[in-house]
């Protein structure tokens, strides 16, 4: 492409590159420990109406003098009234995130990345395998299968916590049964009232019959764990090309410029975070890659 | 004058030596700020360029693995040298930016002033590697799903006074890259320098109004025969054993060759050929606030895949050890930046090379692995 | 039907018992015994002198280890179909390493591991498809094990064995 034409595509580009827009804490939800969940509207009305997002993507929330997170959102997607973004707090801006309150302001930029392919899904049964933190992330998913639940096969959700305690979002585990999706839960240990699974996450394909030609398996938590479900997956014959995989790395602009997040020829906040593991499977695996 | 014809884009034409001073004085009339390359501490840099004299005139640059130095050519040429560890990144992504100021006062969080106009640059003596990684880097910041403002402000004024290479030096490797030792486009006027002339090759309408009025003749067959004789003797001393067609390839399947265990042995880490690429891109963000905590101010800085911390997050670091970090810089360079750009990262400069401390070569170390993958 | 019967009926259900002959399944039903039990019901503890072997046929069955100061722990629960007390088909554990208790109404077949053991060494096709199955049940075990111990989803600054 010459000269001329790169800049004359870009004079769009510029207006893309996604400016910091202002926005109010509207509820603070504390889930386990050290993670909540901030609920967040555009202080411009007309912002909160046209604001959207799908399943999977992340906002940068930015405070001034502290610097900027990459957030998943972990809402409806149909929820037009709030923006929520689950928040493991373990870093300054994390930190200084678990300190806001109903009423303070906060900065959003996005929203980044590739989102789980769910129309392309559709007619498949879904394997959802998450652990810990990899839920919120795939909330928004689960939300939009509840809502068009006739359009999806068998839908089966497997989470893992380390303890009962840790387990996130309990409260929706009925709502979700109750559209339709098998819910199973496994801990890595637990006292003796725990009337669950005990075991983790990878371990528990061997319960489930699955129809490897018509599954897609979902999956996102530590990548330890997301290493054994890939493996598990592929071992009972579902294809690379129907596993999907999210991934966190360093993120520091959220738009595929900065180099941080680069995963080989991947840029985790623009090519991913969710990717088909067929693309990944060359690098996936590299140690310190 | 023998041709007064005026001359068209695609043109070549010459002119004295004393031209060159004329012509900068032209373009600076026109609005341009001449930057190029001038003599500093005993290295080559580039700075604003107040005039032809203050070219590195005379000199030449010898220059090995972990090696540099300027030394007489007892010519009076004025391109002889090769450039130092500068580049022109410098200028169209500045090393360190102010993004944004924000103030706070009762009511929140207010912007700050606007940043200065973006300057209207010369950028006097552009080598074809280069120009080749100024392309390079307009892919990566000239994005239709995001755009580097202040790139593209820079990019799009800058004027591009291009210079072929007659005299490479000991580092460069451009005709194995395909960025050199000329260039063909991508400029608005190109010097190829002879003994007692300039031919000047029209890139341009820009750079045709910019000589218009030079003392100028069309360029005679024997001026360019001797220029085309230097230059396929330039390209001849600028090829190494890389095989930029399937060194991609070799790198990414190879992630885990004991090579990369003994290249590890030697590195510094220190992140001196990241400084020096004219094709790095890497960048960090920082925010800085003043004591009260009601001004902050964010900036971005050039960053290196180097720098131990570049990958940490969250309590854990996914590239802790140097073997693990300068695989991804060489493999990213000369690999996975291809599928992300559609070329190779590297222009063959060999400024890597040349101001690398440890002395590891990029040609050799490529070479090797590609050699050993076909195993 | 006669209790041999109902027990060859019962473990040929059983992913584990699929693909051996009929006169190995046989032999397995011979010494098994079908039990049901309730939820809270402690099937063996810890240090228990038994040679068992147990498969889950229907419900959940938690295995544990006592912890001074922490109580019963919690490390794996045996949903259908898994085994567990595998340890007495070895030939030198001899006593529980874990307490088993259901978690909720369950099922299991219990079958008499010294019987078991000795028709493997009179029969040693049966004792090698018993000890190929062991294997892969162990290799698993140890995978879980080993996931467990790296504790992903501890926080990432925690400090790692400390």
């Amino acid at each position: 492409m010459t000269l001329e034409a790169a800049l004359a595509q870009t004079e769009a580009g510029t207006e893309r590159s996604r400016e910091t827009r202002w926005a109010e804490v509207v509820s603070v939800q504390q889930e386990v420990t050290d993670v909540a969940t901030l609920g967040l509207r555009f202080i411009d009305p007309s912002m909160q109406r046209a604001y959207s997002f799908r399943p999977g993507q992340f906002n940068m929330l930015y405070l001034p003098g502290l610097g900027e997170a990459a957030i998943s959102i972990s809402s409806d997607c149909n929820d037009r009234s709030l923006v929520s973004h689950t928040v493991r707090f373990v870093g300054n801006v994390t930190r200084g995130l678990s300190r806001l309150r109903p009423g303070d302001q906060v900065g959003v930029r996005g929203p980044f990345g590739r989102s789980w392919p769910l129309e392309q899904l559709e007619g498949k049964d879904l394997f959802i395998a998450c652990g810990g933190i990899g839920l919120p992330p795939l909330r928004p998913a689960i939300s939009h299968i509840v809502r068009h639940r006739e359009k999806y096969g068998k839908v089966t959700l497997l989470y893992g916590a380390r303890t009962p305690a840790e387990l996130m979002f309990t409260q929706e585990y009925e709502q979700w049964r109750e559209a339709g999706i098998e819910v199973e839960v496994t801990v890595d240990r637990a006292d003796a009232d725990w009337p669950g699974r005990v075991g983790v996450v990878p371990m528990w394909f061997y319960q489930f019959r699955i129809d490897a030609q018509k599954t897609a398996v979902l999956t996102c938590g530590p990548e330890i764990m997301i290493r054994f479900v890939i493996f598990e997956a592929l071992a009972r014959r579902v294809a690379p090309e129907s596993i999907f995989v999210s991934l966190e790395r360093n993120m520091k602009c959220g738009q595929g410029s900065c180099g941080h997040c680069q995963i080989g020829p991947y840029f985790i906040c623009r090519d991913g975070p969710v990717f088909q593991f067929s693309a990944l499977e060359p690098f996936f695996n590299v140690e310190e890659f | 004058m023998a041709d007064r014809r005026r001359a068209a884009v695609g043109d070549t034409i010459t002119i004295q030596k004393p031209g060159l001073d004329q012509l900068l004085q032209t373009v600076e009339a026109a609005g341009y700020v001449p930057v190029g390359p001038q003599v500093k501490d005993s290295a080559i840099i580039y700075d604003r360029l107040e005039s032809a004299d203050h070219l590195p005139q005379g000199y030449s640059t010898e220059q090995a693995p972990g090696r540099f130095r300027l030394v007489r050519s007892g010519h009076a040429r004025f391109f002889d040298f090769i450039p130092g560890a500068a580049s022109w990144k410098q200028y169209l992504f500045p090393p360190c930016l102010e993004l944004f100021s924000m103030r706070k006062d009762e009511e929140g969080w207010h912007n700050g002033g606007t940043s200065a106009q973006p300057n209207a640059y010369a950028f006097v003596g552009v080598r074809p590697c280069e120009l080749a990684a100024i392309q390079a880097q307009d892919k990566v910041f000239l994005r239709a799903d995001g755009t580097d403002a202040t790139y593209q402000a820079h990019r799009a004024r800058a004027f591009i006074l291009a210079v072929n290479c007659l005299h490479p030096a000991g580092t460069c490797f451009c005709a194995t890259m395909g960025t050199g030792p000329r260039t063909e486009s991508g400029f608005d006027l190109c010097l190829t320098e002879l003994d007692e002339h300039f031919l000047v090759t029209i890139g341009s309408a820009l750079g045709r109004d910019m000589v218009l009025d030079l003392p100028a003749e069309a360029a005679s067959a024997f001026l360019l025969g001797t220029a085309e004789r230097a230059l396929e003797h330039a390209a001849a001393q600028t090829r190494c054993d890389i095989d930029p067609s399937t060194c991609a390839d070799a790198l990414l399947k190879n992630l885990e060759h004991p090579r990369w265990d003994e290249i590890a042995k030697r590195c510094l880490s220190c992140g001196n050929c990241t400084l020096a690429c004219p094709t790095c891109f890497c960048w960090d963000i920082s925010d800085h606030n003043s004591l009260s905590g009601n001004d902050t101010r964010r900036e971005r800085t050039w960053d290196s895949c180097f720098n131990p911390t570049f990958s940490y997050q969250a309590g854990g670091n996914t590239r802790p050890t140097i073997r693990s970090r300068y695989r991804q810089w060489l493999s990213h360079k000369f690999g996975s930046w291809q599928q992300q750009f559609g070329s190779l990262g590297c222009v063959g400069c060999g400024r890597c090379i040349t101001w690398c401390p440890a002395g590891i070569d990029t040609r050799v170390e490529v070479a090797a692995l590609q050699k050993e993958a076909k195993r | 039907m006669t209790e041999l019967n109902e027990n060859i009926a019962e473990l040929q259900q059983i992913p584990w018992f699929q693909e051996l002959k009929p006169h190995h399944v046989r032999k397995l039903a011979s010494i098994t015994q079908l039990r049901t039990v309730k939820a809270g019901e402690v099937l063996f503890r810890e240090g228990d002198k038994e040679d068992f072997v147990y498969i889950v046929l229907d419900g959940r069955v938690a295995l544990d280890m006592y912890v001074p100061h922490r109580g019963k722990v919690r490390f794996y629960t045996a949903d259908r179909w898994e085994i567990f007390g595998w340890s007495s088909v070895t030939p030198t554990v001899r006593q529980r390493t874990a307490g088993a208790t259901a978690v909720i109404d369950s099922r299991v077949a219990r079958i008499d591991a010294v019987e078991m053991r000795d028709a493997c060494e009179a029969d040693h096709e049966l004792g090698y498809q018993v000890m190929r199955r062991l294997a892969n049940v162990v290799a698993g075990r140890l995978l879980v094990t080993r996931l467990q111990l790296l504790d992903m989803f501890a926080h990432p600054e925690a400090k790692h064995g400390g």
